[in-house]
């Protein structure tokens, strides 16, 4: 029989040699990178430019880059697929009217020239969109791109029963005319805003793909045809997509590369180590996170745009007891003193500092980024002072306990976000730490993302309205008209009548609706800038959304790659066509 | 036999029905369902209500595993809600890299820890037993994550071949992509994942060997063999063997459907194109048809490995009948 002593002997020499072991390996995913390579220490973490990666001398020619990317596109047609990773390896593949940059302005890509007003692409009322197709244009099959492709795609979109993902824009479309075949003439039932973000990219099907009620089964779904400077050769599921070089691009001499692979690396950890081995040359998708050890690695470049948009407070500013009615006044949160306290008293930068690398910025409105940026909006200071006599103006008074009471109710609220995900159940921490300085006393309760974020059938806070703090991502496109109608205009109040709303803080502003009904019958997009901006300008003042943090795209690179850059807007391999080997 | 057999599989059916019908309730109680990834602040509540009925979602749940049901009667395991391929395609691509790669790490596992389980019980106490059982406690222990994550780090990051320059081993995928097929390339594909699963088989695999055979080696017919003179090596292999297997039998039985599922933690750290991740992504997705097929196809699978374990104890122990 084993004696209690050999066993706790045997347990002994284990424990010791488990020790010896993770003593022995843990350093080594961080240490393995930098001893590998002399110069490790100058690594550089260059947020970079476009004009930093143009090559004088003409870039070489030929060669195979791997993009690692975590998730595995589960289809390639852009109409039925919502995925980010799908438009990563779309933007391979395809091309459309136009295109954005990363600064937010839109160039022409098969079209000519962006339609404008003052080049008549756009008529007076906005309601007719003139675009002239480039000359000459061909498909990766041969097939010319004409008129009749946008047409055929237009139609496409507008099948019911395939799972078009969305018809936005495209079902206000009257028709779609082709007077020659270079020359595509939209007009709308009424003045769609964005309409400039229509027919773009993947949203350009070529007519040879068949017939759209049989959309569900067309080879295309697996196989694109797209004008853009890559063919998809040979797709293996959660493998790998291998892309080659399509000798028909528009552009002669483009792309540079013969072959990009596209490897799904389910694990983010495993891809950094893979990036530092040079197995993969692009990392897709990197979080604040891996920089400390990407910047440790030699050879290794990180690419960090801005994103609009980010992290955010939704304050309820409807009762939340009895949802029936729900414009029914909060009986804390409607009152603007006490949500302007909540911003000024949340240290927006400790957050960004200790959660996020310092690799962020702190959030300041819905327009933070590119084109439609409202530039005079700067970011709520942190001031607990202030925050505290707004709230003794708005009369809540510290109690014994140093939280806040009003007629003998306690200034307590409830504070919502989407369980699981570290970076905001850690930021929820230290707000609640920011408000309890102050006074207010905010308790966490969570839920799964798809209960918080979930449909109104569903039983989902954030639409019901039974909620008072609900905190998550979300953010406008390149135009960010949808976005601001969404959150902003009062028809899209989630009720019974209405169980699609996403204007979950319950802004009811006559004033906003105008504005809102002026920016949609407004087709130049400065002045509609204009418009969004005092918009946005009257939420901040409102505070009933605060914007925690801005992010950015982050991507790596090996070094042996030119022309790698990365586009908040357009995700990553954008610009593939300029990539190059050293 | 045979009569034994077929009285089995009928009382399957109604065996996986009832598991099909469980899990087809408990999956539509996660809250979410498939349109939660369509929720975008740019899709508008139209394209929202659009969507569920083209998918197949506003019928009640009763007649949606009705429709199901019926349709798998008739061979048809459906399509992905998600990719809108058939469910079939979908798990085809995929079990031949799981079974290739679960059964390579299964018969490894074996061939080391049967051997390892049978000389540690032999030799109780002795320094090889306790390094057999030290092994086995590692195995059992360590997470498959770490430890993958580790020889990464050794044999892509730090070891390089020296005849390339490049990683001595590849970090992960099934072979070089693009490359034609050799036999070598799948070989240096399979060593790292294969060894993180042989090692934690062997925990389970070498434990049982070894407590199977420590309890028949202390049975009167082992002394008798031994007193009759037979030399030690006869009575293990002859005598013992077959006896002390019954426990691992057991567990290989409930291993078996364990094959086909395969191994999400090693098929994520290795970028292993799996039944792990495919069932895995699924259930992400809330892909309902995905996720019935692979489950259905694991109750049938626990079902026959069931049956064959029970056939297999018929043939290692006669006392036991089938009547």
């Amino acid at each position: 029989m084993k004696t209690q002593s050999q066993i706790q002997k045997m347990l002994g020499v284990l424990f010791a040699i488990s020790l010896i072991l993770t003593a022995c390996a843990t350093p080594a995913p961080t240490s393995a990178p930098a001893t590998s390579a002399p110069a490790a220490t100058v690594a550089p973490a260059a947020t970079s430019a476009p004009a930093a990666t143009a090559v004088p001398a003409g870039p070489k020619k030929g060669g195979k880059v791997t993009l690692a990317v975590w998730q595995s596109p589960v289809t390639l047609n852009g109409l039925l697929g919502t995925q980010t990773v799908m438009s990563v390896v779309l933007n391979l593949v395809t091309e459309g009217m136009t295109e954005v940059q990363p600064d937010g302005t839109r160039v022409a890509a098969l079209a000519k020239e962006v339609p404008t007003v003052q080049n008549g692409g756009v008529s007076a009322d906005g309601k007719t969109i003139t675009y002239k197709l480039k000359e000459k244009l061909v498909f990766s099959d041969g097939k010319p791109v004409e008129c009749e492709d946008f047409k055929y795609s237009w139609q496409a979109i507008m099948t019911p029963n395939v799972g078009i993902v969305s018809t936005t824009g495209y079902s206000s479309i009257e028709t779609v005319d082709c007077p020659d075949p270079l020359t595509v003439v939209v007009k709308y039932k009424s003045f769609f805003a964005p309409y400039l973000t229509l027919f773009n990219g993947s949203d350009l099907i070529p007519r040879s793909a068949g017939d759209p009620k049989g959309m569900k089964d067309w080879a295309h779904n697996r196989k694109p045809v797209g004008a853009g400077a890559f063919i998809i050769e040979e797709w293996k599921t959660d493998e790998f997509i291998r892309l080659k070089r399509n000798d028909k691009y528009r552009e002669a001499g483009k792309p540079y590369l013969d072959e990009v692979v596209v490897r799904i690396v389910p694990s983010s950890e495993v891809a950094l180590q893979l990036v530092a081995s040079g197995e993969v040359d692009i990392m897709w998708n990197n979080t604040e996170a891996d920089i400390p050890q990407l910047e440790k690695m030699a050879g290794v470049k990180v690419s960090a745009p801005l994103q609009i948009g980010g992290e955010r407070l939704f304050l309820n500013m409807a009762e939340n007891k009895d949802p029936s009615d729900p414009k029914k006044p909060h009986a804390i949160l409607s009152d603007v003193k006490v949500r302007q306290a909540i911003a000024y008293g949340i240290n927006k930068q400790r957050i960004i500092e200790k959660l996020l690398n310092n690799k962020a910025k702190p959030g300041s409105s819905e327009l933070n980024a590119g084109y439609f940026e409202c530039k005079t909006i700067q970011a709520y200071p942190y001031d607990a002072a202030k925050a505290k006599s707004l709230l003794d103006e708005a009369g809540w008074k510290p109690g014994a306990d140093g939280i806040r009471l009003k007629d003998g109710v306690k200034l307590r609220l409830k504070y919502s976000t989407t369980s699981g995900n570290k970076l905001r159940e850690d930021s929820q921490v230290l707000v609640v730490e920011d408000m309890k300085a102050i006074g207010i006393d905010m308790f966490i309760e969570n839920a799964p993302s798809s209960v918080v974020i979930g449909t109104w059938d569903g039983g989902s806070p954030r639409r019901h309205g039974n909620f008072d703090i609900i905190m998550y991502t979300t953010n406008a496109g390149i135009d960010p008209h949808s976005q601001m109608v969404n959150l902003w205009s009062s028809a899209n109040i989630p009720s019974v009548d209405n169980k699609g709303g996403l204007n979950y803080t319950r802004f009811n502003n006559p004033k906003a609706d105008d504005l809102l009904k002026q920016a949609s019958g407004e087709p130049d997009p400065a002045k509609r800038r204009d418009m969004y901006c005092q918009l946005a300008q009257m939420t901040y003042d409102q505070a009933n959304m605060i914007y925690l943090y801005q992010r950015s795209a982050i991507d790596s690179y090996r070094d042996r790659l030119l022309g790698f850059t990365s586009n908040a807007w357009s995700n990553t391999a954008y610009n593939a066509k300029e990539w190059s080997l050293k | 036999m045979g009569k034994y057999i077929l009285r089995r599989l009928l009382q399957a059916i109604p065996l996986v029905i009832l598991i099909s019908m469980t899990v087809f309730l408990l999956m539509h109680l996660i809250p979410g369902g498939p349109l939660a990834a369509y929720e975008s602040p740019g899709i508008t509540a139209e394209d929202l209500e659009r969507l569920k009925h083209e998918l197949g979602l506003d019928v009640p749940i009763h007649i949606q595993y009705w429709n199901w049901l019926m349709a798998i009667v008739r061979g048809n395991w459906g399509t992905s809600i998600v990719s809108g391929r058939p469910v079939l395609t979908e798990i085809s691509e995929r079990i031949f890299n799981t079974l290739y790669l679960s059964i390579v790490a299964f018969i490894g596992s074996l061939l080391i820890s049967i051997p390892l389980g049978v000389t540690s019980a032999t030799r109780q106490y002795s320094k090889i037993d306790n390094i057999a059982t030290t092994i086995a406690f590692f195995g059992q222990s360590i997470p498959i994550f770490w430890m993958g994550l580790i020889l990464i780090i050794i044999f892509n990051v730090m070891i390089k071949n020296p005849n390339t320059g490049g990683p001595l081993l590849p970090g992960g995928g099934m072979s070089t992509i693009g490359s034609d097929f050799s036999f070598e390339d799948r070989l240096r594909h399979l060593i790292l994942p294969a060894s993180v699963l042989i090692f934690f088989n062997l925990g389970t695999h070498v434990r049982y060997t070894r407590s199977g055979m420590l309890d028949v080696l202390h049975q009167d017919y082992i002394r008798t063999a031994r007193a009759k003179g037979l030399n030690k090596r006869t009575v293990i292999l002859k005598h013992a063997l077959r006896n002390s297997l019954l426990p691992l039998i057991t567990i290989i039985g409930l291993e078996l459907p364990g094959l086909f599922n395969g191994a999400l933690i090693t098929e994520t750290i290795f970028s292993w194109p799996g039944m792990g991740r495919l069932f895995f992504n699924s259930i992400d997705r809330a892909d309902y048809s995905v996720m019935m097929g692979v489950l259905l196809m694991n109750a049938i699978m626990i079902v026959l490995s069931g049956l064959l374990t029970d056939i297999v104890y018929g043939f290692l122990n006669p006392r036991i009948r089938f009547d």
